[in-house]
């Protein structure tokens, strides 16, 4: 967690934490395989709702419900300039949620490498007592 | 229970049983390997049900401070313990950053006798959790399994234009 907390430290002092949506909508809102699959759709480029309803067995309300879960989790954003309200990528703050699931996930497996070694020197040790008896 | 969202890990180590508990509950071992290349403070360490682990792992003049109470302690078979996130002043806290984040997790540690190796069986699950803490790991949980493989592949494609772009 550490590597996290000096993370959170720079965005913090950069301030980037300010224009920081919470993690935990961001969870959330990745957890659903459709809001996935439109996130991938949206990394070709900007897309209207029913350029992005195309693909998917799903009306369009279905579609623009689920544009609205990731667009208040903060990882799309839409133009309310243009009728067609395309969606756009913000993948800054998907960075962040996914760097926060690699700290975890390293967390423990980085402390084993670390326990081999220190495994590796007691053995060494232990050897070398014996090997003196 | 059965139902809770769970992170595991199963690592083999090449050292044999007494050996990997003595690197687990000796602290002078232990401070070793916790904080790799960062220097780690073991505060209290103590090894009985109801005792706590109190550990501290320095970044300059940053500290991250995390406190462990053990519930069972058998030796040489088994580790469970409660894991948190501390304070300087060891209270537990949630995670500034991820309020949802279970404050506490349920750590269970399992040694299993390979011969002159051993097997480390780890699990952490929320405990005393509530949903919206449930919820958050069990999302975090269903993305280190299967992917948000989505989600990473999403971040390599989008590097690869933003690179391409400048």
């Amino acid at each position: 967690m550490l590597a996290f907390l000096y993370n959170h430290n720079v965005m913090e002092q950069s301030s980037y934490i300010k224009s920081q949506p919470n993690l935990d909508a961001i969870f959330a809102a990745l957890a659903d395989p459709t809001r996935r699959a439109i996130l991938s759709r949206l990394v070709e480029g900007q897309a209207c709702v029913n350029e992005i309803a195309a693909p998917f067995e799903m009306s369009q309300p279905a579609i623009s419900r689920h544009l609205k879960v990731l667009e208040r989790a903060g990882l799309i954003e839409r133009n309310i300039d243009e009728q067609r309200r395309p969606a756009r990528l913000k993948a800054e703050n998907m960075a962040v949620a996914v760097d926060w699931l690699e700290e975890f996930k390293a967390f423990w497996g980085s402390r084993f490498d670390q326990l081999d070694d220190v495994l590796f020197n007691m053995k060494l040790a232990h050897k070398k007592e014996t090997g003196d008896e | 229970m059965s139902n809770l969202p769970e992170y595991k890990l199963t690592r083999t180590f090449n050292a044999p049983r007494e050996m990997v508990w003595r690197a687990w509950t000796d602290p002078d071992l232990l401070h070793r390997w916790y904080g790799p290349n960062i220097e780690t403070v073991i505060h209290q360490f103590d090894l009985r049900p109801g005792g706590s682990w109190l550990n501290e792992m320095k970044m300059g003049d940053k500290s991250d401070f995390s406190k462990m109470v053990f519930q069972e302690v058998v030796p040489v078979e088994r580790l469970v313990w409660h894991h948190s996130s501390a304070d300087a002043g060891w209270n537990v806290i949630s995670n500034p950053m991820m309020p949802d984040w279970p404050r506490m997790l349920l750590t269970t540690v399992i040694f299993e006798d390979m011969g002159d190796k051993t097997n480390v069986h780890l699990s952490q699950l929320p405990i005393e959790a509530t949903d919206a803490e449930i919820a958050c790991f069990a999302a975090a949980m269903a993305g280190m399994d299967h992917g948000w493989g989505g989600g990473y592949a999403i971040m390599d494609e989008l590097f690869v234009e933003l690179q391409a772009g400048d």
